[in-house]
């Protein structure tokens, strides 16, 4: 697995640059609660026909920005971001609430999840 | 198209697939994850099934009076487990030291449970006394 | 002049789905030209209770019951990146036991979604008749697993139950009968009209779509698109097995279905090479310590590829679990097919998917 480090303001033009629609696949987006504050968003890439190649982006960022979408180049995005603003309640840009939770339950359930 | 015609007139000849239970006994096999059973006098009490449980169907609550003068039972504890809770996994028996002789997994069939036996007000109490209170317990936190 | 839309709903009860999904199709006549789709009917809330009510050893139960058809892959996808993060190895003997019933299955998985296709174009004795021969796969698993749906056979460091020779030869009679049986099916699904009717040309996918929508699965796998993550993992030993991927090309239900008998065929032959010629050694090997790291493990479910992420801490409960499953990454995928299509054909394509909502909305 390949992590790279990437800063909220270049994200959208580096994954633009990386993303080739015939040698790779999109996996899906990630949200990992790193404490209270902050949170790392990451991008799950892989590669058609190599065995065991991953590569992940990821960015850290407070809960109160907005991430930029990627759904005009990758389609199948915009499930995945809006599960994101469903689950860690943080906003992105073109998704809206209420994918799996209603109004009348627990709001934002992975946010700052520690034991 | 013709093989279709000729095979579902040749079905109304034959034995339907359904078994006919209650009525016909199920055969039993040998592998049927069963209850899980007990032999106090010879637990160490190192209370390792408790740890790997997943749902908590096995606890040791601490009791007045120690169901037997086993020396190894040093804290007055006692054996306890919920067959309605349990997810007839087997772990238990892998964490014990003497998987066989202590604590093992049969092939009997657990009984239903019924409202009047209060399985679940009884349990809570279980709960209770090794201070574990889940939201819907019946057993008010003092 | 003006063109009026009916909305008609495909609800979330209906007649003929076997999954909680409600779709609201925006109709011009009878074709369909929007699509509103709502999932997350069964929200449970896994992904929070792995890391915080359950400790890191316990999670491997907890994750199968997330399904009823894929609960294997769900275990074994997690007690992997568990092991890969205590820096673990299984015996061979292990691997390929946990191969055979990840194919083993397969096969009732796929049987249950072709019965259920046969359902929706109205040929209700074949559905009853792969059901019944679908009895004989989940046979052979509760002999070998103790349970029919929820294995509870993958544990932390190797399985649960070994297999002895007696056990070996009913699981190859079985296979046999099964076998016999799919090439009558296979035969009923090439010539039958009505069948060819219903399934040939409806719901196409083209290879465009499918490298633009990231399909998986068998639906990519028909329409030309070669990815199976079989080919691109080395945990298990599918290259000495003998697994060969199963492709189509004009991506409409025929030819999903056509993928999904060739793949049960493919899958009997492997589970055959397996019990042939199981390694020697023992089926459990002792792990100690906590899990600590991150990983990233990808299997290949009946339905498409899975993803687990898995973050540990080296305490007892995890940081972070992260699962991704075939049906919700197929979704925008669903949404394009139906553009274009007539509204009745609407279930058959949906069941040619074979969509897994408690998957979806875990």
């Amino acid at each position: 697995m390949q992590k790279i480090q990437s800063s909220l303001e270049k994200i959208r033009e580096e994954i633009e640059g990386f993303y080739d629609q015939k040698s790779w696949h999109f996996l899906t987006l990630n949200g990992v609660a790193l404490s209270n504050e902050k949170l790392e968003v990451q991008w799950i890439f892989s590669k058609y026909a190599t065995p065991d190649e991953v590569v992940v982006y990821y960015i850290e960022v407070p809960y109160d920005v907005e991430i930029p979408s990627i759904a005009d180049i990758i389609p199948s995005a915009i499930i995945s971001q809006r599960e994101l603003v469903d689950m860690f309640g943080i906003a992105v840009e073109g998704s809206t609430k209420g994918l799996y939770l209603d109004e009348d339950s627990m709001q934002t359930p992975l946010k700052g999840c520690q034991i | 198209m013709f093989t279709s015609l000729i095979k579902s007139f040749l079905n109304l000849f034959k034995k339907p697939q359904t078994l006919a239970y209650p009525a016909n006994a199920k055969p039993k096999e040998e592998s049927y994850r069963g209850l899980i059973e007990y032999n106090e006098a010879e637990c160490i009490y190192c209370l390792k099934c408790e740890k790997a449980c997943p749902p908590g169907a096995i606890l040791f609550p601490p009791v007045d009076k120690p169901p037997s003068d086993n020396e190894k039972n040093k804290k007055s504890l006692k054996y306890e487990y919920n067959p309605w809770l349990c997810i007839y996994c087997g772990e238990c028996v892998r964490a014990c030291p003497k998987p066989n002789e202590a604590l093992w997994q049969s092939a009997k069939k657990q009984s239903v449970a019924v409202a009047e036996e209060n399985v679940n007000g009884m349990w809570d109490a279980i709960e209770a006394r090794k201070g574990i209170f889940t939201k819907n317990s019946s057993v008010p936190k003092e | 002049m003006s063109r009026k839309t009916i909305n008609i709903p495909l609800g979330a009860q209906h007649i003929s789905l076997l999954e909680p999904v409600r779709f609201k199709f925006e109709c011009e006549n009878e074709k369909i030209v929007g699509v509103d789709s709502d999932v997350g009917f069964v929200h449970r809330g896994v992904e929070r209770a792995c890391t915080t009510k359950f400790k890191f050893d316990a999670v491997g139960y907890v994750v199968a019951r997330i399904c009823g058809l894929c609960a294997i892959t769900h275990s074994l996808a997690y007690t992997v990146a568990a092991e890969n993060l205590l820096g673990a190895q299984v015996t061979a003997k292990a691997a390929y036991l946990r191969t055979l019933l990840l194919e083993l299955d397969r096969i009732h998985s796929h049987m249950l979604c072709l019965s259920h296709t046969c359902e929706n174009a109205g040929f209700e004795a074949m559905f009853m008749q792969i059901m019944g021969d679908r009895e004989l796969v989940m046979e052979i698993q509760e002999l070998i697993s103790g349970n029919r749906v929820q294995f509870d056979y993958i544990c932390i460091g190797g399985v649960n139950r070994d297999i002895t020779a007696e056990l070996g030869k009913k699981i190859l009679e079985n296979l046999t009968l099964v076998e016999k049986k799919v090439r009558e099916y296979k035969d009923e699904f090439l010539n039958n009209w009505s069948l060819s009717l219903k399934f040939k040309g409806v719901g196409a996918l083209s290879l465009e779509d499918a490298y633009r929508f990231n399909a998986i699965g068998p639906l990519a796998r028909a329409a030309g698109l070669q990815t199976d993550v079989r080919n691109e993992m080395s945990y298990l030993p599918y290259k000495e097995i003998g697994f060969v991927m199963q492709m189509q090309e004009s991506g409409d239900i025929h030819a999903r279905n056509m993928v999904r008998l060739d793949e049960i065929q493919n899958s009997i032959e492997m589970c055959r090479n397996i019990v042939n010629g199981l390694p020697e050694g023992e089926i459990i090997t002792k792990i100690k310590g906590k899990p600590q790291g991150e990983t990233i493990v990808r299997y290949e479910a009946p339905r498409g590829e899975l993803m687990y992420y898995v973050k540990g801490n080296g305490s007892a409960m995890l940081d972070r679990v992260r699962i991704k499953t075939p049906t919700f990454s197929s979704i925008p995928a669903f949404s394009e097919i139906f553009l274009g299509q007539e509204y009745a054909d609407a279930p058959a394509i949906l069941a040619s998917f074979d969509p897994c909502l408690s998957c979806t909305a875990k």
